[in-house]
């Protein structure tokens, strides 16, 4: 059985406040934030909070991994099955949503709500309809980048999950 | 209310009254009247966990015994865990004092039934005088600068790095570690911009620490561009806004703040 200890991940996470007046003299709030990672004491720094939360995915993610190693095949199987379960959300329909909202933003954002309450607790933020409104060219950039972002750390799981498919089978 | 300098004074007194001093950053040493204790007279890694983790919790008035093992032993059974806790509370106590008269209550640490706390009142902690040094100074700040800067410099002193730099992978370390280094990077800055005018190279080193600490801390860089074009350096100050801009581009993805642009301007139209 893994320890208790290998099956926790803390965050430490840290932001600070910037007030500011920009050029046109318009008051503004900025937010600067690090995520620290406290079992291996790797950081990030990041100004949106989607970039924390894709930090504490890929931790957690890892941490998944490592805990399965010695479980029979089986359970094995259930747990990644279970978690890919979740990913594979993400990926297949997470992208779909996004580029049915840029065409249509209210129907869109209702369907990801519902998905969004679907996939977890942890995500089940709600969004404020009212004032959604369509989307610029800076938030098509933005959401390409999350989904590339997204795609890569796919990417990265299968490999370590092949990885382990692999020394299982030599085994 | 004590004036404030005489309750600086009584904080720099504290550390030859006490008879037990703890060092907790940058490293770890317990000093036992002045003479440091070998990290062999601990013995077992849990006996010296268990002082760190009293040490760390110090502000929370006596805690129990269960509370602890589940703390820094979350594995250990019911069974393993009161054992492991007899044994590291009987070291812990016999290497605080060895000379120490059996039956007679342990002088550096508290007991009320099956809670425990350190004694403070006969301790000097390191993070501890910090923490009343800076309290202190910012204060004073502004209506007594005189004081300030000395309560700022006097915590500085202590500063020698991390909280217990032994202890990064334990979470029960981690929010005492990031207070910790919070205040330093406070004290650092501050001093800084109160030196900027008389002593602006000394201004320019306690930024240049806060960057260490943080690399991405706007303040320090905008200290030292003003430390350098008060000593007359402008390249170095222009370099500086190069090194921040091209920090916050890489690490959050924004642009400095309007103040730090508006001293760009400054120093580009000199």
């Amino acid at each position: 059985m893994a320890k208790k200890q290998n099956q926790t991940s803390s965050f430490v996470l840290r932001f600070t406040q910037k007030i500011f007046k920009d050029d046109d003299g318009e008051s503004n709030v900025q937010w600067r934030g690090k995520i620290t990672h406290v079992q291996d004491d790797e950081a990030l720094n990041f100004s949106e909070m989607k970039d924390a939360m894709t930090f504490m995915q890929s931790k957690l993610s890892d941490l998944t991994l490592s805990s399965i190693d010695g479980k029979s095949e089986e359970e094995k199987e259930g747990i990644l099955s279970k978690s890919f379960d979740i990913w594979k959300k993400m990926a297949t329909q997470y992208p779909k949503f996004v580029m049915q909202a840029i065409k249509d933003p209210k129907t869109g954002v209702t369907q990801i709500q519902e998905q969004i309450s679907q996939v977890g607790d942890e995500i089940s933020q709600k969004m404020e309809l009212d004032s959604y409104k369509p989307a610029s060219k800076s938030d098509l950039k933005s959401m390409m980048e999350m989904m590339e972002q997204m795609n890569k750390q796919i990417t990265a799981l299968g490999k370590k999950v092949d990885k382990l498919s692999k020394s299982n089978k030599s085994k | 209310m004590k004036s404030l300098d005489k309750r600086l004074d009584k904080i720099l007194e504290k550390k030859s009254k006490a008879s037990l001093w703890i060092l907790t950053l940058g490293k770890f040493e317990v000093h036992r009247s002045g003479e440091p204790i070998p990290a062999k007279e601990w013995g077992r890694d849990k006996t010296l966990q268990l002082f760190q983790y009293l040490v760390t919790a110090r502000k929370r008035n006596g805690l129990h015994k269960e509370q602890i093992i589940t703390r820094i032993w979350e594995d250990a059974g019911q069974k393993d865990g009161d054992r492991d806790f007899k044994v590291a509370l009987h070291g812990m106590v016999k290497t605080l004092e060895p000379n120490r008269k059996s039956r007679t209550d342990a002088k550096y640490i508290t007991r009320q039934g099956l809670t425990y706390q350190l004694a403070m009142e006969e301790i000097w902690l390191d993070v501890e005088v910090l923490d009343e040094l800076v309290t202190l100074a910012n204060e004073a700040l502004h209506d007594e600068n005189k004081i300030a800067k000395k309560a700022y410099k006097a915590a500085l002193e202590i500063y020698n790095g991390i909280y217990l730099p032994n202890r990064i992978y334990n979470d029960w370390t981690s929010a005492e570690r990031e207070r910790i280094q919070m205040l330093a990077i406070t004290a650092h800055t501050t001093l800084a911009e109160l030196l900027l005018e008389k002593k602006p190279m000394e201004s320019i080193r306690l930024a240049q620490e806060a960057l260490q600490t943080d690399p991405t801390w706007e303040d320090a860089y905008r200290i030292q561009m003003q430390g350098y074009l008060n000593s007359g350096n402008r390249p170095q100050a222009l370099k500086t806004y190069k090194k921040c801009k091209t920090i916050l581009d890489k690490e959050f993805g924004i642009e400095p703040l309007p103040e730090t642009k508006a001293l760009l301007q400054r120093i580009e139209n000199l």
